[in-house]
């Protein structure tokens, strides 16, 4: 399993243009394409805390600033905190049967902080009451915050009716009589008081400049600091509000909630990825990774690697499906690339326009979907449509040039049984010996000649690529109209590297 | 299961303001922002941290971010993006690719409704309820001076220096190196603890004699620093003291941190400057400095005697005070503005993009006209 932490050798090119490693990729079962993180939509999918494993709503969590209520973190090492508990006499010391008084305090088991030192008084529950500490400014900002939003408000009004009143003329019956509104509350005996909307907003006070400054207290001139009562930088970001400069100013802070993370196709709005709701779990409900959809590449054995005569590499081929395959080598094609993403950029506009006429012909229903049924209400778009990300140019280049086979192979579907199985192994298959060179179960290994360009140099890294055709089953057609599975030619860009000549 | 909100609650914005070194992040309507981290972010392919303002290209600019805003959505804010309103707070001298790349990112990438920007030396006055003042916004990568005279920003009048967190940290490695500790090549964050923790700004009378070849000053207790576990660097009192003095070390052009206020007061109208004088107004990390803002007094003073500044006809100058740690100042001024219906009023929304595919610029006039919020206080106190 090298490419889990080693360098990437073997690289498909995702539909986007990005190069990425097979389990790092995606494939869409409904548009049959590859996808990967850069061209997907991240969504939240749910909210939890991850040391106490609760869910919590979004709701709730937006109340609850996105933190813990329950768990609280070391203000000094960000490590999650523990309550211990002290005992401090009895409840009753008149009955000598009375329990022990129990109190709690905080502590860290990484650094020793604890929430003594910083004098906060043991509490007489273990889950609470932690003193929070309040913005010493926030009457004052919310005075003002009250007064912009009145001014603003009252801004806006007076924009929509200057509208209206444009608009709107010889509609009013006071208009057309020539009475204005004042005149006629005059007249029916009203006294004459603007309209409270129209009433100006209360302006905050502004706050006052001093000539007085903060001085620089003495004691920096003479007094020696021991740096470990001094805060860092990350211990005072820790606390926005407050940002303490000594540790004795250090409270402990609540636990920031985490999310599981749903992926969206933005082409067909389906799930692509999709996890179980319970945190504990590290399952999916949905989970269309391309390594159970496309078939696994990997580099056995290089030959030398020599400029001037051809190069033997041997790359085996695992089919991870439950369907027989057929594999066909064909020439990378970089342009073709490129002229697929120079047109997408030509209709790029047009695109855009169509999106928009889009929304607004419909501004919540959903957009039509084209073909089957959706699997699942939960993966239904719930919004607009999503905008597509635009292909790249693959930046990739190769210095090396791959003589491409005459012949196709057959790669056998994945049978779990077989892997213990030795008995079994010749599927009659007819192969031409001059590219497969062993295969046993599910899997093939071919031998490929590769030719290193002119000009390269001893020392620079060969990269090679081929466009692998291999026929995809859909089964999910055949699940909703009850016809046949689908068979298609999948093809995907497969970028080795073979390592420094 | 995906929870929907419901149609009724207020939809809140998230409030950003990426800076060269951190990156303020929160909600509008609150009074803090709710992160405050390093505008960073990790390539997956190298492995290694990369700030964002050290971009190689506009696409690897484009990547950097879009890794950056999945961070701020989904580690921080917890909320999907698509359909929702953002706010970002920027300094009026951001690079254009930046604030372009930043947009196309949150647009076609993250599908946002609608991107409310507003100029970080404007808003941070929201919190003081002023319209009028100069604002002196001391950050990392650089200083930068605009007035902002009845709710509009004077931009012509601008001043920006490299004197910021950068420079003192280039500074303090600059001084250990005069030292026979033999700290060589610290690391950028060693050298932004020290400054954090160790250094001060000291006063104009200590600084002068610090100046001098010899004196008989007596020097600040040094500091043991432990490094990297077991070494320990002693951080001399010299240096603790004179690693902000690259902030009033007048350059080959006689500009440092103080003649670049009085410069901007120069340019204008004559009866604008006392107003500013009295109305100094400091934002950004590096202000909060201990001594900061008592030797900017002094120094700005003792300019006043110099020729080029006697025609201010300034006598003395006035400081407010935030309610709010200057490092977040701007964002402040950000989570109140978007809390307003000027959210509503002023953004720019996703349709409008998708048309102009650019976002409004805030040097033309006509773009600014959308950012008079102040100048709005300003009439309705009229
Ligand atoms: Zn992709
Ligand atoms: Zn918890
Ligand atoms: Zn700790
Ligand atoms: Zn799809």
């Amino acid at each position: 399993m090298s490419y889990i932490t080693g360098p990437e050798y073997v690289r498909y090119a995702c539909t986007c243009g990005l190069l990425k490693s097979l389990p790092n990729l995606y494939f869409c079962r409904h548009c049959s394409q590859l996808r990967c993180g850069f061209c997907v939509c991240p969504e939240v999918d749910s909210i939890f805390c991850g040391k106490c494993s609760e869910n919590i709503p979004s709701a709730e969590a937006k109340v609850k600033k996105n933190k813990c209520a329950n768990c609280l973190i070391c203000p000094s090492c960000q490590q999650d905190l523990s309550t211990r508990i002290a005992s401090k006499g009895v409840v009753n010391p008149d009955d000598s049967k009375s329990p022990a008084k129990k109190t709690y305090y905080l502590s860290c088991y990484f650094c020793g902080w604890n929430s003594r030192d910083v004098g906060i008084p043991d509490q007489t529950s273990p889950t609470g009451g932690w003193p929070e500490r309040e913005n010493v400014h926030s009457n004052r900002l919310q005075e003002l915050l009250d007064s912009y939003k009145q001014i603003m408000l009252s801004q806006k009004q007076q924009k929509e009716n200057d509208k209206k009143k444009k608009f709107g003329k010889f509609v009013s019956y006071t208009d057309r009589t020539g009475i204005t509104a004042s005149a006629l509350r005059k007249r029916i005996g009203i006294p004459d008081i603007p309209h409270a909307m129209l009433r100006k907003p209360k302006l905050p006070e502004s706050s006052t400049a001093t000539t007085e400054v903060e001085e620089l207290p003495d004691k920096f001139f003479t007094q020696e600091i021991d740096l470990l009562e001094v805060t860092t930088i990350e211990q005072r970001l820790l606390q926005p509000e407050s940002q303490p400069v000594t540790v004795d100013k250090l409270f402990p802070a609540h636990k920031q909630l985490s999310i599981k993370k749903s992926l969206r196709c933005r082409h067909c709005e389906r799930n692509v990825s999709k996890p179980e709701y319970n945190p504990n779990s590290i399952k999916f409900k949905i989970q269309l990774f391309a390594y159970y959809h496309i078939p696994e590449v990997r580099l056995v054995k290089v030959g030398d690697l020599k400029r001037g005569q051809p190069c033997e590499i041997i790359i085996k081929f695992t089919n991870p499906t439950q369907h027989q395959t057929t594999i066909t080598i064909l020439n990378l094609d970089l342009a073709e690339q490129e002229r697929y993403v120079e047109e997408q950029q030509m209709m790029d506009i047009s695109e855009n326009l169509e999106v928009l006429s889009l929304q607004f012909k419909q501004p919540t229903s959903l957009p039509s979907l084209p073909g089957s049924q959706p699997s699942s209400l939960l993966s239904l778009p719930p919004r607009q449509p999503h905008l597509t990300i635009k292909s790249r140019k693959i930046k990739q280049t190769v210095n090396s040039t791959v003589e491409i086979p005459q012949s196709v192979f057959i790669l056998p579907p994945r049978d779990d049984a077989a892997e213990y199985d030795d008995s079994n192994d010749t599927h009659n298959i007819e192969d031409d010996s001059n590219l497969v060179i062993w295969r046993k179960s599910n899997k093939v290994c071919i031998k490929l000649l590769v030719n290193i360009h002119e000009g390269e140099t001893i020392g620079e890294e060969v990269f090679c690529g081929f466009t692998m055709d291999h026929v995809y089953t859909n089964i999910i057609a055949a699940n909703f109209e009850n016809k046949q599975p689908q068979k298609l030619n999948h093809k995907v860009r497969i970028f080795l590297n073979l390592g420094k000549m | 299961m995906p929870i929907y909100e419901p149609l009724t609650s207020e939809k809140v914005a998230v409030v950003l303001d990426i800076g060269s070194a951190f990156t303020k992040f929160g909600f509008t309507s609150e009074f803090a922002p709710r992160n405050i981290i390093r505008s960073q972010v990790r390539c997956k392919n190298t492995n290694t941290i990369r700030r964002l303002y050290d971009f190689q290209s506009a696409e690897d600019l484009y990547d950097l971010l879009v890794e950056f805003i999945h961070t701020i959505f989904f580690k921080y804010a917890l909320i999907s993006p698509k359909d929702r309103p953002v706010v970002i707070v920027e300094s009026l001298l951001c690079p254009t690719l930046f604030r372009e790349s930043l947009a196309k990112v949150l647009f076609l990438q993250y599908e946002v409704s609608s991107i409310l920007v507003l100029p970080s030396h404007l808003v941070c006055l929201a919190s003081l309820a002023v319209d009028t003042a100069l604002v002196v916004d001391v950050g990392y990568k650089e200083a930068v001076v605009i007035p902002v005279g009845f709710g509009l920003p004077i931009v012509q009048t601008w001043q920006a220096l490299p004197l910021g967190g950068e420079a003192i940290h280039k500074n303090i490695q600059v001084l250990f190196n005069n030292t026979s500790t033999g700290a060589q090549n610290l690391s950028e964050e060693v050298l932004e603890d020290i400054k954090v923790r160790c250094c001060f700004v000291t006063k104009k009378s200590r600084a002068d004699q610090l100046a001098l070849p010899r004196s008989d000053l007596i020097p600040v207790p040094d500091i043991k620093y432990s490094h990297r576990g077991s070494q320990t660097l002693t951080v001399n009192g010299k240096i603790r003291e004179k690693a902000f003095e690259i902030l009033y070390e007048e350059d080959n052009d006689h500009f440092c941190l103080s003649t670049m206020i009085l410069d901007a007061m120069l340019l204008v109208d004559r009866d604008l400057r006392n107003i500013l004088a009295e109305n100094l107004v400091l934002t950004g990390g590096t202000c909060m400095t201990p001594g900061f803002k008592a030797r900017l007094k002094e120094e700005l003073l003792k300019q006043l005697s110099n020729d080029r500044y006697r025609k201010l006809n300034v006598k003395q100058f006035k400081f407010h005070s935030m309610p709010c740690k200057e490092n977040y100042a701007s964002w402040l001024g950000g989570a109140l503005y978007g809390a307003t219906e000027f959210l509503g009023m002023k953004s720019v929304t996703k349709e409008f993009y998708l048309k102009e595919k650019h976002l409004p610029d805030w040097i033309n006039l006509k773009d600014v006209e959308s950012a008079r919020f102040g100048s709005d206080v300003t009439s309705a106190r009229a």
